[in-house]
């Protein structure tokens, strides 16, 4: 902390006084903005819209809309293999002249062991395509033990 | 006191930081286009690489995570019920799927946190 003489005699105490002071204000000036910058180290997200992830409602929606199913590392597209750099082109065609809300909806399969990289690349795929993703939940198994 | 004011300043920041715990789980996150800066999120869930599952930081089961993030939404209103997803990039689909669902159920807008993949 600045500790000079205040009120010193002397004009030579006094600048160094003022240079102490400015000194520390400076150096505490520095600690806060490397502080704030490496609180403000952003987060990147992607919002993503899910109508809602109810079988019912996509085994519903499955014979009308869209169907993409992710495999572990393949995609197919209304069951047919498109290589996942193709998604999006192939599915701008097939949304193309759609303009309800309810057509754009993309019905989502995935197969248990899709990893979630590939997993958020194809829906983010079909989203830039226009695309709105519902999620086709497998049936949940009552085990009895 | 200037001095005093702005350690404090300080202090209290740091403090701020250290007290979500989601920075310090064991995931890494999914490489993909379109992310956008996420600015202060409420609620997180992550899972970590050995397929664990914490709200806030703290470790939860699937079970309890759709009445869990029901009740520290509450009645905000729809711009701020962001809930980030933090998933290991490697996390299989039989283990992200429900979660995404528990948050939808409960109410949430889901944000999935990203790596932002730059083109080659």
């Amino acid at each position: 902390m600045a500790a000079g003489p205040v009120g010193g005699g002397s004009g030579g105490a006094q600048t160094a006084w003022v240079l102490n002071l400015l000194t520390d204000l400076a150096f505490n000036l520095l600690i806060f903005f490397v502080v704030c910058a490496s609180t403000a180290e952003d987060e990147k997200g992607r919002p993503q819209q899910m109508p809602s992830a109810s079988k019912e409602k996509a085994a519903e929606q499955k014979n009308t809309n869209i169907e993409v199913a992710i495999g572990r590392t393949d995609v197919k597209v209304n069951g047919e293999d498109v290589p996942p750099a193709q998604v999006r082109a192939k599915l701008a065609t097939l949304l193309a002249g759609k303009t309800r809300p309810e057509d754009k909806i993309v019905v989502v399969k995935s197969a248990k062991d899709a990893p979630y990289s590939h997993w958020i690349k194809v829906t983010g795929a079909i989203e830039q395509a226009g695309g709105a993703i519902t999620l086709q939940l497998e049936e949940e198994q009552e085990v009895v033990r | 006191m200037a001095d005093i004011a702005f350690n404090l300043v300080l202090f209290f920041l740091i403090l701020a930081k250290t007290q979500d715990d989601s920075n310090r789980l064991d995931w890494v996150p999914a490489k993909a286009a379109g992310g956008q800066a996420i600015k202060n999120p409420l609620i997180s869930v992550t899972v970590d690489r050995d397929n664990r599952v914490y709200l806030n930081g703290q470790q939860i089961g699937l079970r309890d995570l759709t009445e869990k993030v029901a009740a520290l939404l509450g009645d905000k209103p729809p711009t701020e019920r962001s809930v980030v997803l933090k998933i290991h990039h490697e996390t299989l689909a039989a283990t992200f799927e429900p979660i995404m669902e528990a948050v939808s159920q409960a109410g949430g807008e889901v944000v999935h946190v990203i790596e932002d993949e730059r083109p080659s």
